[in-house]
């Protein structure tokens, strides 16, 4: 009997309409587990090497989590997988909500669809049967509206995973929404999802997910919820700046526990951090050229936490979470009246790294941006982008038809970005991202594009934290903040499962100097980083569930209490480490050069900053792309991962 | 293994109305089956049968019960974390989540809905990882307070 895993996937054609079920053997779920792991597995497989990401040949899936519905906490995760329009590789985007126990209820660990349909389409799976049933009505309707109508039309129970305007688009920095406004918005998929005519899935599962020792999983959980439910109380948002701005004048710093963070997203969410990090060092600013000198606390209080929290009128939890960081506001006066809170990323992006100070703005920006299914880092990144090209007359307002990009310019920005959802004019050029407008911009604007293998990085500076820098460069989805950092290796406390990890000593003092130091003690974290979050991700899990530790949120005890297997850490880690191997196989596969992927100078500190946080900071990048590359048994020099490698994982040669 | 319906069945079409994956089938009058591919063992056939001719997937035989006798979820707003397992789980969405629990606690609740809706099928009890959910017949309910 399968546990954990529904042991098949279902494959939709969507050139000749065909829906078949596959079988998959235990064997792959041993080797990779679900999530993003069986989905590399397929995918390796399946889409030739020279498949345009936007052609039918590429394959989209949609998967669920090994441990999604078996009682383990923080399990609710889905991701969508697929050959990158915007990088060119390996394509992944995580999101919460409420899809991911919806797909393996439906009968699935995760459903695939190839081919492109001559009209716009959406797949409906309700009481064991799927069909394709048409959705012209619904193409050019936002991720809300589409989502409301197919409740409507399918019943509330079902789930949604829609596209917007920029998907069908095919804007290379769009996504795909579900629960109204979460969206997996990274690696450009919903211009794949567009580019096959089709604007969503809708699944109505109702089938029961079998666990190996459900007693087990629930003490396991009770337990983690222990911790998610102990309160300490918090000062006021504001006082989160000062934090910051402590934890930037000291020349120390301090092996952080993620209890502390647990603290901060229970109270305010991830916006807990909008006035922390600018000041700390840790968020861009002003296209990653400024510092807080540039956005001192009297700019960044336009997005104090406590704004936000007195939005909220009601949390909001994914499925299986109980800490809740999520929020649906009320806003009274704007375009919208209820909306998701605003994430962190979603504010700095919108915000500090455009100069922009209006509050109003940044609910109405984050709502607009996720009904149109655009990822808010890259829209926010690409117009501070435009606005630096602007500043050094690269562009000018006969180029962006009349729209004034001075620094800060919040009508501007809302203008700017309309034309961006829709393609008009600039919009059209802006509308795949920094890189993809610089080439087409010319005259030098490449400078200003600050990107790796083309994903514009997230909203945590590599130059405060060089683990972020290393894991831009060095993640077969490059840009991504969700993979691993040395803060994140903090927090995750591997070394209490694996002792052949680096320990650290929750709270221990150290020089911040100690960072930049390019050792294989680093090389060793960043690569437990990548296994573990491969591990993650293919169980389902949130990052933010797993910064309490690994002792606390007990994914691997999680998983051998739902699967019955008696595997250990060690051997967890190892098929996390195959799991990234793969993915890395599956670039060099598609013609992706490794190297390609490090992240744009400016970024790791080329030239350094002179002033603020991380004044006079450079990532040694290529030292550390090298050693990460090594210690997961890839070429040191070019990135591929050695034959040995690929034949000890048990992966098919490249 | 999956429910099933044995020849004493008349075809009433009791179960086929309330069964919440459309998984029996069979004309009126008629013998009818149950897909066990669908199945998902949720009971209520079992209950609602006049005829006493479902098996459940033992194969015991099941008994009538007076629908309003149907145990239905009590959920403690105490020990409830607002996971939304119980939401997920439940096969006829008869679960829904609060409103904020009061200005302090701005996480919402899980609640019984749709009271009429519910088939007693104890799925939400069974998952919820920190038992915050106990199956009562409402009457006893409110006779224990």
């Amino acid at each position: 009997m399968s546990r954990g895993y529904m042991g098949k996937i279902l494959f939709v054609d969507l050139t000749s309409g065909e829906i078949r079920e596959e079988s998959i053997s235990p064997e792959v779920y041993e080797d990779y587990l679900s999530g993003v792991g069986l989905a590399a597995q397929i995918l390796y497989q399946r889409i030739p090497p020279q498949a345009d990401p936007l052609g039918p040949d590429n394959i989209l899936g949609f998967v669920s989590g090994l441990l999604t519905g078996t009682g383990s906490l923080f399990a609710g995760r889905w991701m969508v997988v697929g050959k990158s329009p915007l990088t060119g590789g390996w394509g992944d985007a995580n999101c919460g909500g409420s899809l991911s126990p919806a797909i393996k209820r439906s009968g699935y660990d995760g459903i695939f669809f190839t081919g492109i349909s001559e009209k716009p389409v959406y797949l409906l799976v309700k009481n064991g049967r799927a069909r394709l049933k048409d959705a012209s009505h619904l193409w050019g309707k936002d991720t809300v509206q589409a989502e409301e109508m197919l409740l409507s039309a399918e019943g509330d129970h079902a789930r949604v995973a829609v596209i917007g305007p920029a998907g069908e688009n095919r804007s290379l920095i769009s996504g795909i929404c579900n629960d109204k406004g979460r969206i997996a918005a990274r690696s450009g998929l919903g211009a794949v999802m567009g580019s096959k005519r089709l604007k969503a899935v809708v699944l109505d599962g109702k089938k029961r997910i079998n666990v190996f020792n459900r007693e087990e999983v629930n003490a396991l959980s009770r337990k983690c919820n222990a911790w998610v439910q102990r309160e300490v109380p918090l000062g006021p948002g504001f006082t989160m700046g000062y934090l910051g701005a402590l934890l930037r004048i000291l020349p120390t710093a301090m092996v952080q526990d993620g209890f502390i963070y647990k603290l901060i997203l229970r109270k305010w969410g991830t916006s807990g951090l909008n006035q922390m990090s600018p000041e700390w060092g840790d968020a861009p600013v002003k296209n990653w050229k400024g510092s807080n000198i540039d956005w001192p606390m009297e700019k960044s209080k336009s997005a104090d936490p406590d704004i936000f929290k007195n939005h909220e009128v009601v949390k909001y939890h994914c499925y299986a979470c109980p800490l809740g960081c999520g929020g649906i506001c009320a806003v009274t006066g704007g375009a919208y009246s209820r909306m998701h809170k605003p994430e962190y990323e979603s504010v700095l992006s919108l915000g500090g790294l455009c100069m922009n100070e209006d509050t109003d703005s940044l609910f109405y920006l984050n709502e607009y941006l996720n009904r149109a299914g655009m990822d808010t880092i890259s829209a926010g990144a690409t117009v501070a982008f435009a606005m630096e090209c602007f500043e050094n007359g690269i562009l000018t307002t006969d180029d962006t038809g009349g729209i004034d990009l001075t620094w800060g310019n919040t009508a501007g920005m809302i203008a700017l970005i309309h034309k961006m959802v829709n393609r008009e004019g600039i919009g059209d050029i802006l509308a795949d991202g920094s890189r993809s407008a610089a080439e087409k911009i010319g005259k030098g604007a490449h400078t200003y594009a600050i990107h790796a293998g083309g994903q514009e990085p997230a909203m945590h500076d590599g130059r405060c934290d060089p683990g972020f820098a290393v894991h831009y460069s060095v993640e077969p989805t490059p840009g991504r903040h969700t993979t691993g950092s040395q803060l994140y290796y903090e927090m995750f406390q591997l070394w209490k499962k694996v002792p052949g990890l680096p320990r650290k000593w929750p709270f221990a003092i150290y020089h911040k100097n100690g960072k930049f130091l390019a050792t294989r003690e680093h090389a060793q974290e960043e690569a437990a980083c990548s296994s573990y979050m491969n591990v993650v991700n293919g169980s389902g899990l949130c990052l933010f569930g797993t910064f309490l530790g690994v002792r606390r949120t007990p994914t691997f005890d999680w998983l051998n209490a739902v699967t019955g297997w008696n595997k250990s850490p060690e051997q967890y880690l190892e098929i996390g480490q195959r799991i990234q191997t793969i993915r890395q196989a599956f670039n060099i596969r598609h013609g992706i050069d490794p190297k390609s992927f490090k992240l744009s100078d400016r970024a790791v500190g080329r030239p350094p900053m002179t002033q603020g946080g991380n004044k006079g900071r450079t990532v040694a990048i290529e030292k550390m792309m090298r050693d990460y590359w090594t210690e997961l048994g890839w070429d040191p020099e070019t990135g591929r991962p050695l034959d040995q490698t690929l034949v000890r994982l048990g992966i098919d040669a490249i | 293994m999956a429910f099933s319906i044995t020849d004493s069945c008349n075809g009433c079409q009791a179960c086929t109305k309330l069964c919440p994956v459309a998984a029996i089938s069979g004309k009126k009058q008629k013998l009818h089956r149950i897909d066990e591919t669908l199945c998902i063992e949720c009971g209520a056939c079992g209950r609602i049968c006049p005829q006493g001719a479902v098996l459940d997937q033992f194969g015991i035989l099941c008994q009538m019960v007076k629908r309003s006798r149907w145990k239905k979820p009590m959920i403690s707003s105490k020990t409830c974390m607002s996971c939304t397992i119980c939401i997920d789980v439940c096969p006829v969405n008869c679960l829904a989540m609060s409103d904020a629990r009061d200005a302090k606690n701005t996480h919402g609740c899980a609640y019984l809905a749709r009271a009429k809706e519910c088939i007693g099928c104890g799925f939400c009890a069974l998952e919820c990882p920190v038992e915050a959910i106990v199956m009562q017949v409402p009457d006893a309910a409110s006779q224990a307070g």
